[in-house]
């Protein structure tokens, strides 16, 4: 791996770590402000592509497994991954690698504006809420002993609110390819 | 940012952070193979006297896993609405009790102690050539060097939406914060390269 992939890389993971330690952030149309970490997973796919994306992701997965309060309110430590919801934290490498991999196959440079919005967004979608989700909801299932049904209608809720971090995402990975392109190419 | 090391000095400090780590994983293992609550009583009970003997006060300990414990205590609720409730404490003893085990694990052992051992653990895959092992150190400490100034390019940006009479929404704040803080990639690779420190 080129030293500049791996610094994009960790880069991004400074970034995903950064937006932990931020207070949250309005949206601006909506009132309720959100945390951005996870937002920042999806945008380390749009941005970095699948393997750099990915590897950012494990960074961070890394650095809370070695005992760096990184996740946002000053989480960390091998206690996190004890928790239920610890697979929405692994499920971050799968998500950024999923959302990496669509946006290079889905976008590129030379479409409209619009087009690269709405690749951005099935990309962060397919990444951020559906892989990410299946991995949570299945470490869920089995580390609390509940129905794989039951454990997804739980998570359900928290659905709307990672949408709209998706469509953050896919702004912000149009704006970042229009002023700093970094996006592989593919397919 | 501050890591979540204890620095005291016990047995638990002490041991080979290979042994606990292999002893957490056991520990796992065992902890779902059964449904004995008694059995699980124990270990839960055996979890809390080595956590709260690490170095902290109660208070502080039990401050650090307050988030964990919360989702905890949520999703067994949430099972006790499907499951019987022999089932539900069943779940909240293996977790918690997990979840002090390796609580205990993360305060008796060093930051350095685990970048040695996953250093270790990866010299196979350096062998098919998948990664570098001495990359995992040198990538951790890039990032806790870099988070402070990424955390104080957030403020610079936040300062120059307040100056212009911009509302600071999230679009408008991590464009700037994700370019600039990128653009200093190849400077940073180029500097790491002149080192050689990635001259295995």
């Amino acid at each position: 791996m080129s030293t500049r992939d791996l610094v994009l890389s960790a880069l991004f993971a400074a970034i995903i770590v950064a937006l932990g330690l931020l207070p949250p952030i309005s949206l601006g149309v909506i009132p309720v402000p959100i945390t951005a970490q996870s937002l920042g997973v999806m945008m380390a796919g749009v941005v970095l592509g699948g393997k750099r994306g990915a590897l950012a992701a494990l960074i961070v997965v890394l650095l809370v497994a070695i005992g760096l309060p990184v996740l946002s309110g000053g989480r960390g430590g091998l206690a996190v991954f004890a928790a239920p919801t610890a697979g929405f934290l692994i499920g971050w490498i799968f998500a950024a690698l999923v959302t990496g991999y669509m946006s290079e196959l889905l976008v590129k440079p030379e479409q409209s504006s619009i087009s690269q919005g709405i690749g951005f967004f099935i990309a962060s979608v397919a990444g951020g809420v559906v892989v990410l989700y299946a991995f949570g909801i299945a470490y869920l299932a089995l580390a609390a002993h509940i129905d794989l049904s039951k454990a997804f209608f739980g998570s359900l809720a928290f659905v709307p609110g990672d949408v709209v971090k998706a469509v953050v995402a896919a702004l912000v990975g149009r704006a970042v390819m229009a002023g700093y392109p970094l996006l592989p190419q593919r397919g | 940012m501050q890591s979540l090391y204890v620095d005291a000095d016990s047995w638990m400090h002490r041991a080979s952070p290979r042994l606990k780590l292999g002893s957490l994983a056991v520990l796992g293992v065992a902890l779902f193979a059964t449904t004995d609550l008694r059995i699980l009583a124990v270990t839960l009970l055996a979890g809390g006297v080595l956590y709260l003997n690490v170095g902290m006060t109660w208070r502080e300990a039990l401050r650090r896993l307050q988030p964990v414990l919360l989702t905890i205590a949520f999703v067994t609720l949430f099972s006790l609405l499907f499951n019987p409730w022999h089932e539900a404490a069943v779940t909240v003893f293996r977790l918690v009790t997990l979840t002090l085990f390796a609580a205990t694990l993360t305060a008796t052992t060093t930051i350095a102690a685990f970048v040695d051992e996953i250093t270790w653990a990866a010299t196979p895959l350096e062998r098919i050539g998948l990664v570098k092992a001495a990359d995992i150190g040198l990538t951790v400490g890039l990032v806790v060097r870099f988070v402070p100034e990424i955390v104080g390019r957030y403020a610079a940006i936040r300062e120059a939406h307040e100056a212009r009479g911009l509302k600071i929404r999230l679009r408008t704040v991590l464009v700037p914060l994700v370019i600039l803080t990128l653009r200093d990639a190849d400077n940073i690779a180029a500097a790491i390269d002149a080192r050689g420190i990635r001259r295995h």
